[in-house]
């Protein structure tokens, strides 16, 4: 019996120390999708435990066979839509401002004032999130699913419930785009970005 | 060159190295043979390892060792909802079964379905006359009022718009200057189309009612374009599909579908009774 196999019958049968070992598996994945999603440390925590809670409240609806790391990332995904929904931060489709959070977004990050860092790499990071700002939210979604969470495509297309064949075309249109903004002769001179991302 | 097309659909897999080994190594020779496509898939990759430069904040160890008994303290606030977790006890939060929730939810789930049921019960009463002009210009000898749903012919001539408009809008908006190896699944959408065909001749001659005549023009007008559609010939035959595109514009199809769908002209004057979208319906596009 494989490990998840074994895990996911002891998660049936109701034992404590088996749900304490999903947590610690996913809790840092969980995390760290639901703040590509939403764009905040604090509720981003929220929303990994939500996940955590629906997945102990609602585990009979597991599919035995399924694969246990699909279903807590496509509670995480719909968590963090949800969450999206409940802050209005999406007026009316969800899909549309899933990411859109603004300044609020990934600033966290590139203002993080690590003197080891130099110069130069912030700068680099400021222009990567305006070029995340650049795309739309569903090629945005796909793109941190995929390039910063490690989902291959096929669990991507699972959790967002969209064909491969969609995946596929999020992932090719974001990249290019992100590629001529980054490269693109006309993107704004590093110092400027500085101005608005450090 | 010969393969680019392909090539570019292989690109994403080959980028996050997703491609079986058969189309990685066709993805591979046209690579080494192709100096255009080569350049494109080193400056993807450029980008990609780029991008690797976003930092996501690492909430530290602290966070993470803390993170169980955050949660296990949620859990049990939740369990005993007004009442505040006793901090030094989270584990015990889990002693009990799993489903120790169970009752709470049935709960929930009863007064959804009771509220369901009371929408449901409430439309049904409260919206009930609008089927009553139907009713009215019903002439002697017809046959009943046919509910709405599958059986109703104007509802099926809906749904078949509807569908057909989804074809319509995925070539009209479909642009090859973009590039985009996967913005138009051409074979999908011809099979679609061939489905659709086989349903027009039955849709138009359920639409007797002379009230009905627009609606029966417009499921005509596309079948015509449908056809066209069925008919390309392959996923690269990019001047057919402009002639198509074209046959929709200067026919206004979508346009008369949107009137089809505001009730407007195409139905016959008006709204007619009985052809209410349907929530699904509204939904759908």
């Amino acid at each position: 019996m494989t490990e998840e196999k074994e895990l996911v019958e002891r998660l049936g049968r109701g034992d404590t120390e088996a749900f304490r070992e999903l947590v610690e598996t996913y809790k840092k994945k969980m995390y760290y999708l639901a703040f590509d999603m939403v764009g905040n440390a604090a509720d981003a925590e929220d929303i990994s435990q939500e996940v955590f809670l629906k997945a102990f409240r609602g585990f009979k609806t597991f599919k035995r066979g399924a694969k246990l790391s699909s279903w807590l990332y496509r509670i995480a995904y719909n968590a963090s839509i949800d969450h999206l929904r409940r802050k209005s931060l999406v007026p009316e489709a969800a899909e549309e401002a899933v990411l859109d959070t603004g300044k609020g977004g990934f600033g966290e990050a590139t203002s993080t004032a690590d003197p080891a860092v130099t110069a130069e790499t912030r700068l680099l990071r400021a222009r990567v999130e305006k070029a995340l700002g650049k795309v739309s939210s569903q090629e945005k979604t796909v793109f941190m699913l995929r390039h910063y969470n490690d989902l291959r495509l096929d669990e991507i297309a699972e959790t967002m419930q969209i064909s491969i064949g969609s995946v596929k075309s999020y992932l090719f249109r974001c990249v290019q785009k992100l590629r001529k903004e980054l490269g693109a002769p006309g993107t704004p001179n590093p110092l400027e970005a500085s101005d608005e991302g450090l | 060159m010969k393969g680019c097309k392909k090539c570019r659909a292989l690109l994403v897999g080959a980028l996050y190295g997703e491609l079986p080994r058969k189309e990685k190594d066709l993805f591979e020779r046209h690579i080494a043979a192709c100096p255009a496509c080569a350049a494109e898939f080193k400056a993807l990759t450029g980008t990609l390892k780029t991008m690797d430069e976003r930092l996501r904040p690492e909430p530290g160890q602290d966070f993470w060792e803390g993170y169980w008994d955050r949660l296990s303290r949620r859990m049990e606030g939740e369990k005993a909802p007004g009442a505040a977790a006793p901090a030094a006890r989270p584990l015990k939060a889990f002693s009990g079964s799993f489903w120790s929730f169970r009752p709470r939810w049935a709960f929930q789930t009863a007064a959804a379905l009771v509220l369901i049921l009371a929408g449901i019960f409430i439309g049904r009463t409260v919206f009930s006359p609008r089927q009553a002009p139907l009713e009215a210009s019903r002439t002697a000898g017809q046959t009943p009022a046919v509910p709405p749903g599958e059986s109703d012919p104007v509802l099926r001539a809906r749904n078949y718009v509807d569908r057909s408009k989804l074809v319509l809008l995925a070539l009209v908006n479909y642009d090859p200057a973009s590039e985009d190896p996967y913005g138009l699944d051409l074979p999908y959408q011809k099979q679609v189309s061939k489905d659709l065909i086989r349903q027009a001749g039955a849709i138009q001659s359920d639409l007797k009612d002379p009230s009905q005549r627009r609606l029966r023009q417009l499921v005509a007008d596309l079948e015509t374009i449908l056809l066209q559609i069925a008919n390309l010939e392959s996923e690269n035959d990019l001047e057919a599909v402009d002639i198509v595109k074209q046959g929709v514009e200067s026919r206004g199809l979508l346009f008369k579908i949107n009137l089809s769908e505001m009730g407007g002209d195409v139905s016959g004057g008006g709204r007619e009774a009985g052809v209410e979208k349907t929530p699904a319906q509204e939904t759908k596009i």
